[in-house]
């Protein structure tokens, strides 16, 4: 317990210096988890759609692809249309990925490597995760573009609506718990995890989380045959890497929640597993639901925009109302008998 | 010079000059984002408080939730940003008196504000003791809350759809 000792102890220069190391090492890590998952995004969905996907830069496995797309990315002319909002145009990348880096914080990978151990973990990720919408929204209405700003008003629309879905699902497992800490929720699933205790949390979380995550089925804020490129069509060059990083960060952040919430975390499949290091089963299971986004974006077709609102707020809240409703009754039996 | 005071003199003059500038902008979209910076460090001054809760609902409610309603607002309405100074002497005197007076109660009142000097540890389980003393100590005024909230839902609804109607009559 380690990190454990470093977070209980006095602050000062050398506990400031051993947390700015660590940080920058996962900072680092997420850049290489980031990089990595774009090549095998594009990887999967070729073979998925019958073709090879990158096979040019670094080998016949296109291992140096992304790196090349970034350098082109630096590189680029950077252009501010005339017209737009200039201060709001450079500010807005920047509500977009700040709050996507914060929300890490309090994510715990192992028993030993977390940065936080508050007691409103979960709260902290959605209510910091929020402000992103504030940064795609601005980006649209700053660009001067209709479609920007159509894909702004998308994006912020559904944000919103499918945030209290998210919110509520996960309710089931903070009544199961008692506790909101991150923390906490992985060492109650020791016995049993709770995708089998809160199988209707986790359909409803999943969902919810695609759309929070603007990946296909729910990518309707840069819907490209209809917007363009949405919130994102005037920016180029580094700034629009920015919030492409953005969603990436968000997508290696919510499936470690969805690992953490549902899944045990660093917990092993069985008990007799338990000589395999946490950081293994975390990365595991990790793994599988980050193969799951790029599944699902190869195999779903876009919702269309009149069903996505009326899906949040009539089908799953309501199912999500429902679950914390069960769950209190079924912990109240439990504890009766 | 503590950490902490220096913690609260950044957050307290982020969370002013948010306030300044909003009222300063002429674009009324950069007001906002200057509402949200004054959201932000007030949620940082709770945590100095200690009220780690208070500070992540003031993110989740205001920064984001609020701040967007505002921007849907602004943009999905037709309006001219025109800004007018008021024109006669006396009614920039009675504003001056107004805000005299405000600010001159709201120094009494937090100057000679007592809670008592029993020390409470409120950062250990923060969400908890808020819970317990909601639902018991001042379930009335929660349950009254929510029926207000309530009303002002169901208005919102009747207000949106009184528009519609006559719309529909108009074509």
């Amino acid at each position: 317990m380690m990190m454990q000792e470093l977070l209980a102890s006095q602050p000062g220069p050398v506990n400031f210096l051993i947390f700015f190391i660590q940080a920058v090492a996962l900072l680092l890590i997420v850049l290489g988890f980031v990089t990595y998952v774009i090549l095998a995004e594009r990887k999967v969905l070729g073979f998925m759609q019958s073709r090879y996907g990158p096979n040019r830069v670094g080998g016949r496995l296109g291992l140096l692809q992304t790196f090349a797309d970034i350098l082109k990315l630096l590189v680029k002319e950077d252009t501010i249309p005339d017209k737009a909002d200039k201060k709001l145009f450079i500010l807005a990348p920047g509500f977009a990925i700040v709050p996507a880096v914060m929300v890490l914080a309090v994510l715990p990978f192992t028993e030993h490597f977390h940065f936080a151990d508050i007691g409103i973990g979960l709260l902290y990720y959605f209510g910091i995760a929020g402000i992103t919408t504030l940064g795609l929204l601005l980006g649209g209405w700053a660009s001067n573009n209709k479609y920007s700003l159509l894909g702004g008003a998308r994006a912020a629309a559904q944000m919103v609506s499918y945030e209290i879905p998210l919110v509520m699902s996960v309710l089931g497992i903070v009544l199961l718990t008692g506790s909101m800490n991150l923390i906490d929720i992985v060492e109650a699933q020791e016995k049993v995890w709770f995708v089998f205790t809160q199988p209707i949390a986790f359909i409803v979380f999943s969902i919810a989380a695609y759309a929070e995550l603007n990946r296909v089925p729910f990518d309707l804020p840069e819907s490209e045959n209809e917007l363009v490129a949405g919130f994102q069509t005037e920016y180029g060059g580094f700034r629009w890497a920015m919030f492409y990083l953005a969603e990436y960060i968000y997508a290696f952040a919510m499936s470690a929640l969805a690992v953490v919430l549902f899944f045990g975390g660093w917990q092993p499949l069985f008990p007799f597993l338990d000589f395999i290091p946490g950081a293994v089963w975390f990365g595991l299971k990790f793994a599988i639901l980050v193969f799951g986004l790029s599944w699902v974006r190869a195999t779903w077709p876009r919702v269309r925009p009149d069903h996505l609102m009326e899906f949040a707020w009539k089908v799953l809240l309501p199912v999500a109302l429902a679950n914390i409703f069960l769950t209190a009754i079924a912990k109240e039996l439990i504890q009766l008998f | 010079m503590t950490g902490e005071f220096i913690a609260f003199m950044v957050l307290a003059l982020v969370a002013i000059m948010g306030g300044v500038l909003l009222l300063n902008f002429k674009n009324i979209i950069h007001s906002v984002v200057a509402l949200v910076f004054t959201f932000l460090s007030l949620a940082g001054i709770y945590v100095l408080l200690s009220a780690e809760f208070v500070a992540v609902v003031q993110v989740l409610v205001y920064a984001g939730s609020i701040t967007i309603i505002l921007l849907f607002g602004i943009m999905m309405t037709k309006h001219k940003a025109t800004h007018t100074e008021p024109k006669s002497t006396w009614k920039k005197i009675l504003a001056l008196l107004g805000v005299l007076g405000f600010a001159a109660a709201f120094y009494l009142g937090i100057y000679n504000l007592d809670f008592g000097a029993e020390q409470v540890p409120l950062h250990a389980n923060n969400t908890e003791q808020i819970g317990i003393a909601l639902y018991s100590k001042y379930i009335i005024p929660f349950e009254l809350t929510s029926v207000v909230l309530l009303v002002a839902l169901i208005g919102a609804i009747v207000l949106a759809r009184k528009d519609d109607n006559k719309e529909a009559d108009d074509k």
